[in-house]
């Protein structure tokens, strides 16, 4: 199993997927799409470590890995699907810029990270490309962020950062204690609830999900 | 120490079970009183010798009890207010009797986020404490959300900002944690105490990348320019006596976090690298805000931008370093976080009297209300810079500390923007110090519509009673511990923050 999983290179393959799934955000229309691309990111984040945690035979990387299934892979979409459904925004998503530009610029942004990356200055210990790909679906994840247009556009940009950001953890140290782990995801869990809350306020005392509405206080 | 921090969450579970509204802000008092009580033997405890409790994940030496004295000084001076401010807004209907079980119960959970960050010695755990004191302060924040547009704008943009801002910092928490795996082996550790003992053996270039991601992540929930623009709109909107602690002291405990790191970073890479980058946000943030500081024409924004100003001068204070660096950084920590609230409590009353936050609204307090008017006045000076008040002396501390370096650029720099700031806060509270008194200025039906945000105008004085009488009790006692700390530091004063300076690794 263990060279079989070495052979196909199974986790380059996964962590591409993590960044193809962010990088489908660009390229979709429908807040309900962003969603199914988060959850889609999530199971293969939780996969990965799985997949990591049976190659190094460390038992609070299985624990790791059931967490973020059970809290990134289904109570949060199932929270943001609840959230999209109560703002009844008109599903479409409306960023700022075309989604052919946000595509080439996602395009740019992993380019430089791998660039940069080239001679860093980290060894990873089990692959290559995860620290480049992690930092990439952070840079991408906070480009979908100021991009966006609806409160709950905001909301998967910041979750797919945490994503990326708990690769970059995973990568450069296998993962923190698990203590602090949950530590982290309940922190998260916490603030999506606060923000999903504030979307829906926003929704209902500017009549509009559009985040444009929030220019008055300035100067 | 785990007393301290049950009695925050003990309170907020009793007051949010309050079904009276009458009763439950003397409840919170009461429970700000016995924190106050039992956290005083652990902190001048803490000062003399570092304790340690869950093996070792929870740490108070010197300066954890200084930042810890002053989250419970002003979680004190914030219950008191905050009763006779929410008596206010009851009345004027801008609250209900479960908003106000929301607020005391949020407003110790926010407390005990904020002593967590402080006895924090897991960096981890620390950051956890930084991101839940966000998430409890954006809600206080957004506090009677249904009723003000304006005030989910503002929680919106907190959060928002400050958890990605945050996410940074859990990246610099990262690369910490395996910089030090590098160093002892198979598991890292992130305790401050045993990275402390390692720090020298550290990696340079790796814990370069992560101050500076610690920077920009604690550094954006500290409100240092460039990634300040949450910190006016929170601070704007927030209830007076949550401005208050956000103002005096959440912003310090984001940059105590700073502190902690620097200490880390500064044996493997030397004094210049992270002292050059405090330096530079620090004469930033101070730039940025002394130019809106002087356009200004709503007086909760400007003090949110002398808030700026201030935590520029204790970045540069960090920066400079040294003995006398840190020591007035820290000692500008203080006085920032005595002279501040006051003002937002003082800028408090004058809302509710003049319903309005423009300054041009408002005219004539020192003669229509001698005592307000006084207590602004003080304020205002101290909070320009000005002598014999307290601030004064802190900024002349940092000051001798860059001349004693002999960065005069900085030290230029550093003056013209105390100078522009000086001008800019005391010509805005002139303004509404001075002249004749229009309270009586006929808005429509009481009402003054400013920005989309309607404001009842209130007809009486607020809170009177015994609410009132606490309420100026606490502001007459600030206003003189403003003006007794500009005229000498207290011995225990002094060597607490010496000790603190010792704790940091500074001789």
């Amino acid at each position: 199993m263990k060279n079989w999983i070495q052979a196909f290179s199974i986790i380059d393959f996964i962590s591409v997927g993590i960044l193809l799934t962010v990088i489908a955000m660009n390229a979709l229309k429908r807040l309900e799409s962003y969603v199914r691309a988060y959850t889609l990111n999530s199971w293969l984040l939780s996969s990965l470590i799985a997949i990591v945690a049976f190659m190094v035979g460390e038992t609070h990387l299985y624990v790791a890995s059931v967490t973020t299934l059970v809290s990134k892979g289904i109570v949060i979409p199932w929270f943001l699907r609840k959230i999209v459904r109560q703002t009844k925004v008109t599903h479409d998503a409306e960023p700022y810029i075309s989604n052919t530009l946000s595509l080439t610029i996602s395009g740019i942004l992993v380019a430089v990270v791998y660039t940069s990356l080239s001679q860093g200055i980290f060894v990873t210990g089990f692959s290559k490309n995860v620290l480049q790909i992690s930092i990439a679906v952070i840079l991408i994840g906070l480009f979908s962020m100021i991009t966006g247009r609806k409160a709950i556009t905001q909301v998967i940009g910041l979750l797919f950062m945490e994503n990326g950001l708990f690769l970059a953890g995973f990568s450069l140290t296998f993962g923190m204690p698990v203590i602090i782990e949950l530590g982290i995801l309940f922190d998260m869990l916490m603030g999506v609830i606060i923000l999903g809350i504030f979307a829906v306020q926003i929704k209902r005392v500017f009549i509009s999900s559009d985040l444009d509405k929030l220019t008055t206080l300035k100067g | 120490m785990i007393e301290i921090l049950l009695i925050p969450i003990v309170t907020a579970a009793i007051c949010y079970a309050l079904k009276n509204c009458k009763v439950v802000g003397y409840m919170s008092l009461a429970g700000a009183v016995v924190l106050t009580g039992f956290s005083v033997p652990v902190i001048l405890a803490s000062i003399s010798h570092p304790i340690e409790t869950l093996g070792g994940v929870l740490y108070m030496d010197a300066l954890s009890g200084y930042m810890m004295a002053l989250v419970i000084f002003l979680c004190l001076v914030s219950a008191i207010y905050s009763i006779g401010y929410l008596e206010h807004e009851l009345k004027v209907g801008l609250t209900d009797t479960a908003g106000m079980r929301r607020y005391y119960a949020l407003l110790h959970l926010f407390i005990f986020t904020m002593l967590l960050v402080t006895v924090s010695n897991n960096l981890a755990l620390m950051w956890i404490a930084v991101e839940a004191t966000t998430i409890v302060s954006a809600v206080l924040i957004g506090f009677g959300f249904r009723k003000r547009a304006l005030a989910v704008e503002a929680a919106w943009k907190y959060i928002i900002l400050c958890t990605v801002g945050i996410t940074f910092a859990l990246l610099g928490t990262f690369i910490t944690y395996y910089a030090s795996t590098v160093v002892t082996g198979a598991e890292g550790v992130l305790n401050w105490t045993e990275l402390k003992g390692i720090a020298g053996r550290l990696n340079p270039s790796t814990m370069k990348l992560a101050f500076i991601f610690v920077l920009v992540g604690y550094g954006t929930k500290a409100g240092l320019a460039p990634v300040h623009n949450w910190l006016p709109d929170a601070h704007s909107q927030a209830p007076s006596p949550i401005s208050a602690l956000l103002s005096g002291i959440l912003l310090n405990t984001a940059f105590y976090g700073i502190m902690r790191f620097v200490s880390l970073v500064e044996p493997s890479t030397g004094e210049a690298f992270t002292g050059n980058l405090l330096i530079v946000f620090g004469l930033l943030s101070m730039g940025i805000s002394s130019v809106f500081i002087l356009v200004q024409d709503n007086y909760k924004r400007l003090l949110a931008y002398s808030s700026i100003e201030h935590m520029g001068i204790i970045s540069l204070g960090t920066g400079i370093g040294g003995f006398a660096g840190i020591y007035g950084a820290l000692l500008h920590i203080l006085n920032h976080a005595i002279s501040k609230p006051l003002m937002f409590f003082a800028s408090g009353k004058i809302q509710a009297q003049f319903g309005s936050t423009r300054i041009e609204n408002v005219s004539g307090v020192l003669s229509s209300m001698p005592l307000l008017g006084t207590i602004t006045f003080i304020g205002a000076f101290s909070l320009a810079g000005s002598p014999p008040f307290n601030i004064f002396l802190s900024e002349f501390t940092v000051l001798k500390a860059g001349v004693d370096k002999g960065l005069w650029f900085v030290i230029g720099l550093f003056l013209v923007f105390v100078v522009i700031v000086f001008y800019g806060i005391l010509s805005g509270f002139g303004k509404m110090l001075f002249g004749k008194a229009t309270e009586q200025k006929n808005g429509a039906a009481g009402e003054q519509v400013t920005g989309g945000l309607v404001m009842p105008k209130h007809q009486e004085s607020p809170a009177y009673g015994l609410p009132g009488f606490m309420t100026d009790t606490i502001m007459i006692a600030m206003a003189l511990s403003v003006v007794f700390l500009g005229v000498t530091v207290p011995d225990f004063i002094d060597n607490t923050i010496r000790t603190c300076v010792h704790v940091l690794g500074v001789r």
